[in-house]
């Protein structure tokens, strides 16, 4: 009974915490708070002009480095759906250098530069790369998701500090989304993303993501590095480390599959 | 001697798969550690400089095997090298210049063919007309299309660019296939492009030398090109083909992908066009010309224990039917070198085909992936069945390979004198 004390607490706090908010804020402003908190911290996430950026993975299993990749990322904000559309060069292992992967909404390609061979994925396939791993970095949630104030409540963040956080229980609205449902803390005082849990329809944990290392890129302060962790296997974390981001002109004729031998960038 | 060559490939598989378990990074240790290791204690690795713009790429492959034959013709040993560079990059500016080689040396020789053979896949330069999406590229060009596994219908410039056989699995033959020497403009736009390709005869028969540029294979009648691809949903690509070669009137062909659903995606191709069949295409057979149909339909479908299956139904009204096989059945060699001379042409032998492909990512250990298809004849009930069990590190990869034909002495595969392979290789990437 005594073991169960602290979460008796939590549950108990969440409980005041949510009332307090019902009290004391009508729920329109909540719900106001909550998708501005979500657009703000989507801006801090992704720079919002075309833009490049390296991308380094570690995957770490067991506590044991047991692979690194690198990649390069070329997005920019698709103007149907205001989503992200992403091409993705890998650079490392050399075994995958020069192969591409494309993420257009649901149009989803890969494309091998030895055997010219277009092949397209559906989104399940798509996750069994590392690449998919970008989703939960750069990914406009504020355009799929309806965002709701859970609470406001002390969060450890990536750096294994505690911050006061609001804590967001987002709801896919688009019917092409990986996840269908998130949990989200940013923080409370200036909207950067904290902490993700990452939920399958089954409402099975998929990943668990920190958001650290802010550092001033492209005109603002932008996690450069994300702490992913397995829904199934805690112990398989991936590190996805962004650097040297580039404003850049990315045209939208890049993000098609006949585009594909000819990418060639600058 | 058919014993000894099951026994090597289990052998060989018993070694590979103790070898990939001592060398997994899952060990006992690290799972003690496991539940001390804190995912926010965890530091990235050095980030690493990105040329962009393609570059270089070369590895170094090598490969021991062996062969059992039926027939009473015994068993051989096969051996490979092989250098493969690539090379994609900006040579000024709006100007790209790609460029792929690879050379094999292989024992025994390929048949008709040196034991060394180098294939230039690709050389050619891409001009990008500044300030438009109109693109103009000239030289040997390795232009293929279709999303189909294991039958590219609308593949048409497959025909003779294959030079060397280095693994029975259609995608890595597709990484050695010959470029043609070409002439290809394109407009590309936001949901699609056109492109027109012109490629002439340069010369009439093909090369047994290992070091000429065999333009007798890819380059020996003038053939023409028209490709229009569309977008017409996230959820639909398609390409439309118009095809035209030398004295024959031109083919119309079309391919397209659907995704079915977050797991599936289908794919088709078609063609129809007016030639001679396949038989006297291969073999001196009088030449009988037909409006026929080639068609491949498929299926891959992903779980999330990170398998994907293909089903694959394929079909070429240019092969032979159950009647003409027979027939052809009479003469063993005859039926032998049809097989041989379809494969040459990339074309299904036979009327019909059914290809399973299935690959599965970390198999056992985390870096072990495994690739199979079963590539089954309706019309005889023969097959070919092959398995890859491949293990990546950062620099290398280390395969095993076990290919398998079975059916009767007169069926499609039975008729191959090839039994069972087994191949052991090994790739450096640098």
């Amino acid at each position: 009974m005594y073991r169960d004390l602290p979460n008796r607490m939590k549950m108990l706090m969440a409980v005041v915490g949510v009332s307090a908010a019902c009290v004391f804020q009508s729920p329109v402003d909540a719900a106001t708070r909550a998708t501005e908190a979500l657009v703000a911290s989507d801006a801090i996430r992704n720079p919002g002009r075309p833009f490049a950026v390296t991308v380094t993975l570690t995957e770490f299993l067991n506590g044991r480095q047991v692979d690194t990749s690198t990649l390069r990322s070329y997005s920019r904000t698709d103007q149907a759906s205001g989503q992200f559309s992403s091409l993705i060069q890998f650079v490392l292992p050399a075994r995958d250098a020069g192969k591409l992967m494309l993420k257009n909404g649901n149009d989803m390609w890969f494309y091998d530069p030895t055997s010219k061979a277009s092949v397209r994925l559906s989104p399940q396939q798509r996750l069994l790369g590392q690449a998919s791993n970008g989703d939960v970095a750069t990914v406009n949630l504020a355009k799929d998701y309806k965002a709701v104030l859970a609470a406001e409540e002390e969060v450890q963040d990536g750096e294994r500090k505690m911050r006061r956080a609001l804590k967001l229980m987002l709801t896919a609205v688009s019917p092409d989304v990986t996840y269908a449902s998130i949990e989200l803390w940013v923080d409370a005082e200036n909207n950067r993303p904290l902490k993700g849990k990452f939920y399958a329809e089954s409402s099975r944990l998929l990943k668990t993501v920190y958001y650290r290392k802010f550092q001033v890129q492209l005109g603002a302060e932008r996690p450069t590095e994300s702490v992913i962790i397995d829904g199934l296997n805690p112990q398989a974390v991936t590190l996805m480390r962004f650097s040297d981001y580039s404003a850049r002109n990315i045209p939208e004729l890049w993000m098609q599959r006949d585009y594909l031998p000819r990418f060639q960038p600058e | 001697m058919m014993a000894r060559s099951i026994s090597f490939g289990y052998g060989m598989l018993a070694i590979i798969s103790a070898s990939l378990c001592l060398l997994s990074p899952v060990k006992a240790q690290d799972m003690a550690q496991a539940k001390e290791a804190d995912p926010l204690a965890l530091e990235s690795a050095p980030v690493e400089k990105v040329e962009s713009g393609g570059g270089i790429r070369v590895f170094l492959e090598g490969s021991i095997g062996s062969s059992s034959r039926r027939f009473g013709l015994g068993t051989y040993d096969t051996r490979r090298a092989s250098l493969d560079i690539s090379y994609s990059g900006r040579v000024a500016p709006g100007l790209r210049a790609v460029f792929s080689n690879r050379t094999d040396n292989l024992q025994p020789a390929p048949a008709g063919l040196d034991s060394t053979v180098n294939s230039l896949r690709e050389a050619y330069l891409s001009w990008q007309i500044e300030g438009s999406d109109t693109i103009v590229d000239l030289g040997r060009i390795n232009a293929r299309s279709g999303p189909g596994y294991g039958y590219n219908p609308t593949d048409f410039f497959r025909d003779g660019s294959l030079r060397v056989l280095t693994s029975a699995d259609p995608f890595a033959l597709r990484q050695n296939r010959l470029g043609s020497v070409m002439l290809r403009g394109q407009q590309i736009w936001v949901d699609g492009s056109l492109s027109i390709a012109v490629s002439p005869k340069l010369t009439s028969r093909p090369s047994t030398d290992g070091w000429r540029l065999d333009l007798g294979s890819t380059n020996n009648r003038n053939r023409a090109l028209v490709t229009l691809g569309t977008k017409f949903s996230q959820n639909l690509n398609t390409q439309v083909l118009l095809y035209k070669e030398d004295s024959l009137s031109a083919s119309l062909g079309a391919n397209m992908t659907v995704l079915i659903s977050d797991a599936a995606v289908a794919h088709l191709e078609w063609t129809r066009g007016t030639e001679p069949d396949l038989l006297s295409r291969v073999l001196p057979a009088p030449s009988r010309s037909a409006t026929r149909n080639r068609f491949v339909g498929g299926v891959t479908y992903t779980t999330l224990g990170k398998t994907s299956i293909t089903a694959e139904y394929q079909y070429n009204g240019f092969g032979l039917d159950q009647t003409g096989w027979a027939n052809l059945g009479g003469t063993p060699a005859a039926q032998l070198a049809y097989v041989g001379g379809a494969l040459r042409l990339q074309e299904l032998a036979r009327q019909q085909a059914v290809l399973i492909y299935v690959t599965q990512k970390g198999l056992f250990l985390k870096d072990l992936d495994m690739t199979a298809y079963l590539r089954f004849s309706p019309g005889d009930s023969s097959k070919l069945a092959w398995v890859e069990l491949r293990h990546h590190w950062q620099n290398f990869d280390l395969a095993f390979q076990l290919q398998q034909t079975m059916g009767s002495a007169k069926s499609e595969f039975g008729a191959l004198p090839e039994r069972r392979a087994v191949q052991l290789l090994g790739t450096y990437y640098f």
